[in-house]
């Protein structure tokens, strides 16, 4: 988000000389403002004006009917979250969902990229579409077709690991199958992304390694891992910024944020206390924080990307 | 930096400069609707979660709706089901009105739960039918030829005017797999009416048969709270307390109450089971008992079929005190602020609480018919009700009854969600049940009184 801001900063000022001079040239400075305009002006009405309507009524009391005013609190929302333990309990587990999400938003999707460079043409074609497939699954009717899957009784994930867990009704279970269905989600888009970047590195470093004697895994080591960092460090960050959106059809599909709110994570809680409960000031002010430390998130995994990426320019 | 600063803070003035929240309070009193001239053709919608349920319940609004039509060519009405994504279209009633209010296009009529009564006069907006339509001819409408029965008639009514019209009904009700029973050396003729009774049966159903003993379907969230209170209330203990200023769900009766529910579950007499999960179990026949609404007795019907005998009892009782049922259900609400939309609308609610309405409703659905002298020969419903031995039970349950208490204030959803998950991480997590629900107890408290 902060990142976006740049825009408005960039266009080069005409010097006031110019400015001064004839009409036709002053119109002419217009000209890329008038270009810019609309997509400055649907920013504005779909992005910065919710985020400032987010800020103000995170300081009322409100349940958004357009029949019940809105009460000034002060800070009131922002004093409750912090007293509340589901504010804090919900941090500590989006920080799990976040950790447990990574192996499939990066480590498998680079062992498969990897590996599957060797797979040319038409299957590598097949392949990827194979391994995309899941993402083009509605999460609500994965999530159904899931359900099923994870039956205590009759389900097939607990017949084939012999287990009789029952996976939505036991908190560190929930968990578990709340991480994995995410991941199995978004694994093909990982795939793709590292595949993308890996297409983008060219052979020729990795012969003239090899003509020097370097072995095939020194070459990855040395030279095609570090080249993939730009790649590693946006999934990185997509993972951090979204998983708790990834997950949130899921949630809402098979445990409610269940059971006892083990599966609640920060997002679910935003939503439940601005739509279920209809605490507007609630959720917005949840939201508020969310977005300031998001942000700080985001600022700080830019500024890391900058500084690891290998640029081959 | 400084013109972009300066450009940053004048969008930003520029946007803040629209304010948030509603206009105060929609205080005008309502006013009479006028009858519908006889040509006057009129469109109206009615949101219903019994749309949102495949099966009889659908199909039964669905042809009801039909009826109607015939009945008044000139009225159009539009059955919807809440929007909302929950497995229990019920959840998303108040949610889901609460979202057209906002953009402006509520519902006309809505049917929606009793413990929503405060919240769907003070901030939906349920206008009182005493003004509408005159209190005699809303009096006259729960008389008639086989009139409500006494405890369901006045459940609508907040602050001395009716504004809802209680519609459907169900009490909680013990359902049996008597095959399971039989199968466990147990006679299903005598079924178990104390929660102790209740507990060596299930685990001898469990013990011999390898399948669940008993389920007790109050003590998630989505399962509400009303047959949470009853079993409280049963215990002598109260979830709330009458003056609704404090909640006393953790004083030693409820405190009592959940740790039986709690002893179920940690005995191995009750499985750790989901709502939808239990429900789903019972109906394909692997479950002893579940305690649940009379309003699932026609899905319990139908998975019976597969082979399995399903019978009914009462609400167990803690040995030596009185059973409290409570009731849950919904009323009819017109939300409508146009007057002929709000006189098509009360045609429409005394067609669905109409003796004709309640013989196809409980015939086709299970709920039990508030015009409760209709399941007596000669009447419309006797046969169903000799073939269904259930609505006796539910009728005596029906007469006992005590209302459903509902939670004041805006947070009053919070309040509820905080206590059931309290009772959820103790019953089915095995928390601490004193100290767990205290926790809970003390947060939600505060919340009775915020607001406005």
């Amino acid at each position: 988000m902060l990142a976006t801001l740049a825009p408005v900063e960039a266009p080069p000022v005409e010097a006031p000389e110019a400015v001064r001079s004839s009409r036709p040239r002053r119109l002419g400075a217009l000209v890329p403002y008038l270009y810019l305009l609309p997509g400055l002006a649907l920013l504005a009405v779909w992005v910065y004006r919710p985020l400032t309507q987010t800020f103000q009524i995170s300081f009322v009391s409100w349940n958004l009917l357009p029949t019940s005013p809105a009460r000034p609190v002060g800070l009131a929302n922002y004093e409750r979250l912090f007293t509340l333990p589901d504010f804090g309990s919900a941090l500590g587990r989006t920080v799990v969902l976040i950790v447990g999400l990574l192996p499939f938003t990066i480590v498998v999707p680079v062992l498969v990229g990897l590996l599957a460079r060797r797979v040319r043409g038409r299957a590598a074609t097949i392949y990827q579409g194979l391994v995309f497939a899941p993402l083009l699954v509605a999460p609500v009717a994965g999530a159904a077709v899931w359900q099923w899957l994870l039956d205590p009784r009759s389900g097939a994930v607990n017949q084939v690991l012999g287990t009789t867990v029952n996976w939505l009704q036991e908190p560190g279970p929930a968990q578990l199958a709340i991480i994995v269905i995410t991941g199995w989600h978004v694994l093909g888009f990982a795939v793709l992304v590292v595949a993308a970047g890996l297409a983008g590195i060219t052979d020729d470093y990795a012969e003239a390694a090899a003509l020097d004697g370097a072995t095939r895994s020194q070459i990855t080591r040395w030279i095609t891992l570090p080249m993939l960092s730009p790649t590693l460090v946006f999934l990185l960050l997509m993972t951090v910024l979204l998983a708790a959106q990834w997950s949130f059809p899921l949630i809402d599909t098979l445990t409610h944020g269940g059971p006892a709110g083990a599966t609640t994570n920060i997002y679910y809680l935003l939503w439940d206390y601005g739509f279920h409960s209809f605490d507007a000031g609630l959720g917005a002010a949840a939201g508020v924080i969310f977005f300031v430390g998001f942000g700080v998130i985001a600022g700080g995994l830019v500024r890391l990307s900058e500084k690891v990426s290998f640029h081959d320019r | 930096m400084k013109r972009t600063l300066a450009l940053v803070s004048t969008a930003a003035l520029l946007l803040a400069g629209c304010g948030v929240g509603g206009a105060a309070g929609d205080t005008a009193a309502t006013s009479f609707a006028p009858e519908l001239s006889p040509d006057q053709k009129v469109s109206i919608t009615l949101e219903s979660y019994n749309f949102g349920q495949a099966g009889a319940w659908s199909d039964t609004f669905t042809e009801l709706l039909g009826d109607f039509q015939k009945q008044h060519p000139t009225i159009t009405v539009t059955g919807q089901k809440p929007q909302g994504s929950s497995s229990n279209p019920a959840a998303d009633s108040v949610s889901s009105v609460q979202a057209q209010l906002a953009t402006g296009n509520p519902p006309d009529v809505a049917q929606l739960g009793f413990s929503d009564l405060d919240f769907a006069v003070g901030q939906l907006g349920a206008k009182p039918l005493d003004d509408l339509v005159g209190r005699d001819a809303v009096q006259a409408n729960f008389g008639g030829a086989h009139p409500f029965a006494p405890k369901a008639a006045t459940l609508g009514d907040l602050n001395g005017k009716t504004y809802g019209v209680p519609f459907v009904f169900s009490t909680p009700v013990l359902f049996l797999n008597a095959t399971l029973f039989k199968q466990a050396g147990l006679d299903p003729a005598k079924p178990p009416t104390t929660w102790d009774e209740v507990k060596a049966d299930a685990l001898a159903i469990a013990q011999k048969t390898g399948q669940d003993g008993a389920y007790v379907d109050c003590v998630t969230q989505s399962a509400k709270d009303w047959c949470l209170q009853s079993v409280v209330r049963s215990n002598g203990g109260h979830v709330i307390s009458d003056d609704k200023k404090t909640l006393t769900y953790a004083d030693a009766p409820a405190v009592g109450a959940i740790s039986m529910l709690q002893d179920l579950v940690t005995s191995g007499a009750s499985p750790k089971l989901t709502q939808q999960q239990a429900v789903e179990t019972f109906g394909r026949g692997d479950m002893g008992m579940i305690l649940e609404s009379s309003a699932l007795q026609g899905t319990f019907a139908k998975g019976a079929k597969a082979g399995w005998e399903l019978q009914g009892t009462g609400t167990p009782a803690f040995a030596g005190k009185p059973v409290v049922p409570t009731n849950s259900g919904a009323a009819l609400f017109v939300l409508s602020k146009d007057p002929a939309k709000q006189r098509a609308a009360w045609e429409l609610i005394q067609f669905l609480t109409s003796d004709e309405a309640y013989t196809t409703i409980s015939s086709k659905i299970g709920y039990i018919p508030l015009r409760t002298g209709l399941v007596d020969p000669p009447n419309s419903l006797a046969a169903w009700a000799a073939k269904n031995p259930l609505v006796k039970t539910n009728i005596a349950q029906l007469n006992a009854m005590e209302p459903w208490v509902s939670f004041p204030g805006t947070d009053y959803l919070q309040v509820r969600d905080g206590m059931m998950r309290a009772v959820e991480n103790v019953v089915l997590q095995g928390a601490p049940a004193q100290a767990t629900l205290a926790t809970a107890a003390q947060q939600g408290t505060p919340l009775l009184t915020a607001g406005g």
